[in-house]
């Protein structure tokens, strides 16, 4: 069997912070005819295949993280920045200035970083089996380029676009049956297409 | 609910109000297809299934050539396995597309020889390991994403000048004390 070449879809980016002392990093790699989410501890790799068929739907909505990582690093930065005025002003030693520079760059730097890749998000691949994070798109610029090359890939594999009625009716279908009968479990479920 | 859905922009959850962006495709709407089930054998001297005698062989696996029923038959990327092919093709590494987890040897080898480092004494006892191990497994299958063998031969290299270095080092010293 022909080995498929993955093409970079996402840098690799820790599951989680606490993830990040125990080195789990996530990427999104595209092959030939599924996505590939490798999860990496640096000596092994686990691999789980989307196939373009099977995905369901993508949910991506914004979260606060660069708001709360700007708060965390602005603090500090704020404080050495002041440190490095008044060591500039009255014009005090040459250290002292190199020192709050340091420190300072040391919080601008991730800062600056943090606001320039942009806004952030939680992605969620939805197959008929499961719903799976993808943690490697956890910026809604980067989220976007990759939805525009992987979306024709999964409009082509399954069969070409989506009719908007097909929703609308879906939509309809789904909120009058959570009017009528909100305690029923399976009011929730997808209709069918009639066309095989 | 109307607005949620194939939007090019962020709209409000009609729940929480969080700015979401949900993308759907034909899948979510099709009928899961029933499973197949294998056919009797109705006429004497009809091909049956290797696995099950009494059912109708529809194909021949493409790994070891048996006979299999609808129910036997598992389709892998226009290929038909049996289920012993399935797993002797998953456990030794043969069908890529069921490989799920690997070890990279390649970083293991490349780590004993770097991080070690920091208290260089330990590189007397890594950098063989790492030798040994970038040896061992050189034709191990690598990282599905990445192929080269930059790694093991960065280790190797790496692994020979500390050998390299030490040997040096006791030479000096024996020939020091014994002079």
């Amino acid at each position: 069997m022909a080995d498929t070449k993955y093409k970079r879809l996402t840098g690799a980016r820790s599951k989680s912070v606490l993830a990040l002392a125990v080195m789990t990093r996530s990427s999104l790699w595209l092959g030939d005819d599924h996505l590939l989410a490798v999860d990496s501890t640096g000596w092994t790799e686990t691999y789980k295949r989307f196939y373009f068929r099977d995905i369901q739907a993508i949910t991506v909505w914004k979260t606060k993280r660069r708001m709360i990582w700007n708060a965390i690093l602005l603090t500090p930065l704020v404080l050495s920045l002041t440190g490095l005025m008044v060591s500039v002003f009255p014009a005090r030693s040459m250290g002292a200035i190199i020192a709050w520079s340091i420190i300072a760059s040391v919080f601008i730097i991730p800062c600056l970083i943090n606001n320039l890749l942009g806004a952030t998000c939680r992605c969620q691949l939805r197959t008929a089996v499961q719903i799976e994070e993808l943690p490697s798109l956890c910026r809604v610029r980067k989220t976007r380029k990759v939805m525009e090359k992987i979306r024709p890939l999964i409009i082509e594999a399954q069969g070409g676009e989506l009719p908007a009625e097909v929703i609308s009716n879906w939509l309809r279908e789904f909120a009058a049956s959570t009017t009528a009968a909100p305690a029923r479990t399976t009011s929730h479920e997808p209709p069918r297409l009639t066309t095989p | 609910m109307e607005g949620v859905f194939n939007l090019p922009e962020f709209a409000p959850c009609p729940s929480c109000g969080a700015p979401l962006q949900v993308e759907v495709f034909p899948s979510f709407f099709r009928k899961i297809a029933p499973g197949k089930s294998a056919e009797a054998v109705m006429l004497e001297g009809e091909s049956s299934c290797f696995y099950h005698p009494q059912k109708k062989a529809v194909l021949p696996c493409d790994g070891c050539g048996r006979f299999l029923c609808a129910l036997c038959d598992c389709e892998i990327k226009g290929q038909h396995f049996c289920p012993a092919c399935l797993e002797a093709g998953k456990t030794k590494g043969k069908i890529k597309n069921l490989d799920n987890q690997r070890t990279l040897y390649d970083s293991i080898a490349l780590a004993l020889t770097i991080y070690p480092l920091l208290i260089f004494y330990f590189t007397i006892v890594t950098a063989p390991m790492a030798l040994f191990i970038a040896i061992r497994y050189w034709k191990s299958p690598p990282s599905i994403v990445r192929r080269t063998k930059a790694r093991f031969i960065a280790a190797i290299t790496l692994a020979l000048l500390e050998i390299g270095g030490w040997m040096t080092l006791l030479i000096a010293v024996f020939s020091r004390h014994h002079s």
